[in-house]
């Protein structure tokens, strides 16, 4: 009896936690891909450049100034599940594609808010990086990703040139 | 499709800016691979299959920035980056990203 119970307690409580992923995991992503969605409208019309030299002119009547912003996002454990099993055929582990992308376009999104708050429409120079937060907890299957992004604000001169 | 990691090209001009363009891909070894990895972490030298996964990882990530750039009407890529990250054991990302543009020759 004491076997079967050790039995079902340790089969469900990783189904469990699979189930959860399955089910809430999915729920949390599509909220937020619909977010991302939403709020990138909002700034479309903004210049977006990994140019260092302010693509369209600056209107020096606002200081352009460096924006940093970041954003951390794990995945749900029936992610880390697939990629587990991923990881021992080899090949694309599919299921963390989505993961870095929630949180780059996250992060890059509240670079450019920040800058349309600021009164800037364009920002250039921009930098993403990944910081490596995972490394103690890698080991029991949450992966984390901490997107960094840098650029700098500035406002867009009417006759600016596109290129210097 | 002009791809270059500077931010001009000599004798284009840059006649419009469509913004940036990304592509990645999380990419893993099968086991054997990463045992083998392992083995030779005893007398050095380099890891030939992850050589590999690297090589398939740029590839794959630079025709993903190119589609989007081409889906986007740019016909160059210019100041292209690349990042790398750590996701989970025994798994690479590549990252690359660039400004989408449309270029015209000089003259």
């Amino acid at each position: 009896m004491e076997g079967v119970v050790g039995l079902l307690a340790q089969l469900g409580i990783p189904l469990g936690l699979i189930l959860l992923g399955l089910i809430a995991g999915r729920a949390v992503e599509r909220a937020h891909f619909s977010e991302l969605r939403r709020r990138e409208e909002e700034v479309a019309h903004m210049l977006v450049s990994d140019i260092r030299t302010f693509p369209g002119g600056v209107d020096t009547s606002l200081q352009p100034e460096m924006i940093i912003s970041q954003a951390v996002i794990a995945t749900d454990y029936l992610k880390s599940f697939l990629a587990g099993l991923r990881k021992i055929l080899g090949g694309e582990l599919t299921s963390y594609l989505s993961l870095m992308e929630r949180a780059r376009r996250e992060a890059l999104l509240r670079v450019l808010e920040e800058a349309r708050a600021k009164g800037y429409d364009a920002v250039c120079n921009v930098r993403l990086d990944t910081a490596d937060i995972g490394g103690a907890v890698a080991a029991k299957g949450v992966v984390m990703v901490a997107v960094v992004v840098s650029a700098t604000g500035y406002k867009r001169s009417a006759e600016g040139a596109l290129a210097a | 499709m002009i791809v270059v990691n500077t931010e001009t090209v000599p004798g284009y001009r840059v006649v419009e800016l469509k913004g940036i363009v990304q592509g990645n891909t999380v990419r893993a070894k099968h086991l054997g691979r990463d045992i083998a990895a392992g083995l030779k972490n005893l007398v050095g030298g380099e890891l030939g299959g992850y050589t590999e996964l690297l090589t398939e990882a740029r590839r794959d990530a630079l025709e993903r920035m190119l589609a989007q750039a081409e889906q986007l009407g740019a016909n160059a890529v210019i100041n292209v980056r690349f990042s790398t990250s750590a996701v989970t054991q025994g798994a690479a990302e590549i990252y690359a990203y660039g400004t989408a543009a449309v270029l015209s020759p000089e003259g």
